[in-house]
């Protein structure tokens, strides 16, 4: 008899397997059936809205309701589900926006899936009609909360054309700019700032004075020159910051106080890959954004320099330069990682996802938060006229792009205002073609915003 | 006798309202062309209940409750089948199901004697080198099915009842022990061994990769039995040394498998879904829009991609009927591998043979469902009693058969022995 219950464990344990083996199987398709059901040929796709309830995307039938260019200013983000963009809201999320539960079935009227973003339509539209003819980015968030309110790129896809003309398109129409690594041009002076604070220490920092001739040759005997031909004289790094003086910048490189070292463990937590090291991304609902790179082999090398300086091989996303200014502003030197979801609902209308505030690991101390932003404060009081209104904290860059045939204007900064406590990163590109500044797009945006 | 908790009468009462429901389903809810069709398909599935009731009665066993779940699953399959596309009775399904039937009560004449079948047991493991030649010599070039030009049949599939007898054994066979080199070894198990090392190089051959973790399931069990003999536990120190050579031979079989295995083991069915990948998306698209409760019988779209009856039938059920009739469809033929559990067989024998049964059901269900769903690696097999394919429906008739002979045992010692015992008494 023994040898018979044998037999029935043997049983028992091959049928407990195969339960075991059912069980892990529905759970799998409770949980991806909503995928399943985005492969079909068939599917039924709800809408995305603003933080207002303007509508950011709708499915090709219902196209003919909404003007010509009513989608465009957020075309290169949000996309749509025609599968020319990949790396965008919709193509990223579609499973939520899909009419379906596994309980329900295809939901084929009424459905109530969609998803709600964080950003301000009515803002956006005006940050991209402000560009005018002009390219270019613009990006902005709360610092606190990490909301995404603006992010348009142009040029950028008008979703209701369909794709008709896709061989006319001009680069970069089907990407969002704000994702993609840019020459950060002087507003790259930050992280070489927060570098120098981090590592010499309020004081010491600001007891360093050197002197910019217009020129400055290096301990390697290669010139760096400053916007300013005949010099800055002799300053202190709130007065080079204000500047944007690269000769300062230079020696502060160069300064042994300041090791190359200290530079790379301050810019890798920062997110920069170094000396072509895998590049780091973060995603953000599932879009994937570039954050920095740049080179730094030896302190007294030329490309080093002008790495820090925010030139050469140096690149930013405007995305990270803007989640830079939030550990700034907050003065707690963790970054507010940013959301475009704010909340999702599913065929029935439940609330199933919802957006929460979260910060990064510390990239730099309190303290050089701190420190950095009262410099960067004295520098936004030199914007009061023309982005009036405002206590701003701010850095501006030109960028020289084309092998220096043509120049990028950025402007990288935050709202010192906890009403209004917004982080914002401008773009705009080949600066000399037109009288476009980047502050007249930051005005534009915080109008917009703070209205 | 076991005590059942359900008499005859009630058995049968909860068989047919079982296939009223379903028919009732097909009614209200299903694609027919003419009110004809469905009660055809529910006359049809009703005259067998009854019939098979009345037939049963024939048969004088100690419990009934394979049998009930037996017609239970058979005339399920019948309606699933029918349903497929449109409502219409599935002739070719229904004679399988009857033939099915028919070889279900072979499977139990033929094992119910343990000592009869002991007896045979060199003529089974002739039938195992019958059938392996037949699939050597009569199917296509390396295939696996033999053309009769009326039908096909598949012999690999016969190969498992005669597989399971082979491995079946009684304590007085793992007795007779014999010495080779340094080792006490039985001498079946050593035939065994070379039966199984045999099919494997004949799968493979074939390439009908698909049966061969039938085939190593129910080896292992029929291993597992005879090294831990006379033992009332299972020894760990054998189970141990057994695993790891497993693993290292399916490690081997891995690294050297086919290319085509070897793409099936590696493919991301969603980023090739015209491709290699197209069964199992479809399948799996198929489950999500049927959701829990079904589009409706012969509502499906699946039936249009090859396979539906066979290798992806659960998504067809799905689709049709629901994941949660599609799980009770499983329930029911899991309760009739389970009812040895409750009703233990009497003998070693019937043990061995039940579980080698329940080995070969459970693998086969765990590749099909599992493959077509994409938890494992896609292979064609079928699901006993639901998937078309009259090879698979008669070999799992006569391996249920084999369950029901160790239940209701007879223990009658063969005339022959009888009659040379009474001589010896004179």
């Amino acid at each position: 008899m023994k040898s018979v219950k044998r037999g029935q464990r043997l049983i028992a344990l091959i049928l407990l397997a195969f339960i075991a083996g059912m069980i892990i199987l529905v759970v799998k398709i409770q949980k991806e059936a909503s995928f399943y059901m985005i492969n079909n040929n068939h599917q039924v796709i709800g809408k995305v809205y603003d933080r207002n309830g303007s509508v950011l995307f709708d499915t090709p039938k219902n196209y003919y309701a909404y003007d010509e260019n009513y989608f465009i200013d957020v075309g290169n983000i949000i996309g749509d589900n025609a599968g020319q963009m990949t790396n965008t809201l919709v193509a990223k999320n579609i499973e939520k926006l899909n009419n379906y539960s596994f309980s329900t079935g295809l939901v084929e009227s009424g459905g109530k899936s969609a998803i709600y973003t964080t950003l301000d339509h009515h803002a956006n539209q005006a940050v991209y009609n402000a560009y005018g003819e002009k390219k270019g980015c613009a990006i902005a968030y709360n610092y606190i909360t990490g909301e995404i309110l603006i992010c348009t790129s142009l040029p950028s896809v008008n979703i209701v054309k369909l794709y008709a003309n896709i061989d006319d398109f001009e680069t970069g129409t089907l990407i969002s700019k704000n994702l993609y690594g840019t020459v950060p041009g002087s507003t790259q002076k930050i992280p070489t700032l927060i570098a120098a604070v981090e590592t010499m220490g309020k004081e010491e920092l600001f007891s360093k004075k050197y002197t910019c001739n217009g020129v400055y040759t290096n301990r390697s005997g290669q010139t760096i020159k400053c916007h300013k031909l005949d010099g800055h004289g002799e300053q202190t790094i709130s007065e080079a910051f204000s500047n944007s003086c690269n000769p300062y910048f230079a020696q502060l490189v160069e300064d042994t106080q300041l090791p190359l070292e200290s530079i790379k463990k301050v810019y890798n937590n920062l997110g920069y890959s170094i000396n072509g090291e895998k590049k780091n991304y973060i995603e953000i609902d599932g879009i994937v954004s570039e954050t920095a790179s740049t080179t730094l082999e030896n302190s007294y090398d030329f490309d080093t320099q002008w790495g820090c300086i925010g030139q050469g091989d140096t690149l930013v996303s405007p995305l990270q330069m803007m989640l830079w200014q939030s550990a700034i502003a907050n003065t707690s030197g963790k970054m507010t990682m940013p959301y475009l979801i704010d909340h999702v609902t599913n065929v029935k209308g439940k609330i199933t996802d919802r957006a929460e505030t979260k910060l990064s690991k510390s990239v730099f101390s309190a303290e050089t938060a701190q420190t950095v932003k009262e410099i960067m404060l004295e520098n936004g009081k030199n914007y009061s006229e023309t982005i009036s209104g405002y206590e701003l904290g701010i850095k501006s860059g030109t960028a020289q792009v084309k092998n220096g045939e043509e120049e990028n204007s950025l402007l990288a900064g935050f709202v010192n205002d906890r009403r209004h406590p917004i982080a914002f990163c401008v773009l705009i590109e080949d600066k000399n073609s037109g009288n476009l500044k980047s502050e007249y797009i930051v005005k534009t945006m915080l109008d917009a915003l703070c209205a | 006798m076991y005590k059942n908790g359900l008499s005859y009468v009630s058995s049968c009462l909860f068989v047919l309202i079982a296939h009223f429901a379903m028919l009732a389903v097909v009614f209200f809810n299903g694609d027919y062309l003419e009110t004809k069709d469905v009660l055809i398909l529910a006359s049809t599935v009703i005259s067998f209940d009854l019939v098979y009731f009345i037939a049963m009665l024939f048969f004088k066993q100690m419990t009934y409750s394979i049998d009930f779940m037996l017609i239970l699953i058979l005339n399920m399959s019948v309606i699933f089948q029918s349903c497929f596309g449109r409502v219409v009775l599935d002739k070719k399904h229904f004679i399988t199901c009857i033939a099915a039937v028919v070889a279900c009560r072979l499977g139990y004449i033929l094992c119910r004697n343990h000592n009869f079948i002991q007896t045979k047991k060199k003529h089974i493991f002739i039938i195992n080198l019958i059938i392996i030649i037949c699939i050597l010599t009569l199917t296509g070039s390396r295939s696996m099915w033999i053309d009769l030009g009326f039908t096909t049949i598949q012999p690999s599939e016969f190969l498992k009842p005669a597989f399971i007898l082979a491995c079946s054994t009684s304590i007085i066979e793992q007795q007779k022990k014999v010495k080779i080199l340094c080792f006490n070894v039985v001498k079946q198990n050593v035939v065994l061994t070379g039966l199984i090392i045999l099919i494997v190089g004949l799968q493979w051959w074939c390439r009908d990769l698909g049966s061969l973790p039938t085939f190593v399931a129910i080896y292992l069990c029929g291993l597992v039995y005879r090294l831990c003999y006379p033992k009332a536990k299972f020894s760990k120190k054998i189970l141990v040394i057994s695993g790891v050579i497993f693993a290292v031979l399916i490690v081997l079989a891995l690294k050297f498998a086919p290319s085509y295995v070897q793409d099936r083991l590696k493919v991301d069915i969603w980023s090739d879904k015209t491709g290699d990948g197209y069964q199992q998306c479809r399948a799996l698209i198929a489950i999500a829009e049927g959701g829990w409760f079904g589009k409706g019988p012969g509502q499906g779209i699946l039936h249009n991609i090859a396979a539906s009856e066979t290798d992806i039938v659960f998504s067809s059920i799905c689709e049709e009927w629901g994941l949660l009739f599609a799980l009770m469809m499983i329930i029911v033929i899991l309760i009739m591998l389970m009812l040895p559990l409750i009703n233990p067989p009497r003998s070693y024998f019937h043990t061995t043979m039940t579980t080698g049964v329940c080995a070969a059901f459970i693998v086969q269900m765990a590749l099909n469902i599992f493959g077509s769903c994409n938890l494992i690696p896609f292979t064609g097999v079928t699901i006993p009693f639901i998937s078309q394919g009259g090879s698979s429906m008669v070999t799992s008739g006569f391996m249920i058969g084999m369950i029901i002979a160790g239940q209701s045992p007879v223990f009658k010692r063969q005339k022959r022995k009888r009659k040379s015992a009474k001589g010896g008494a004179k």
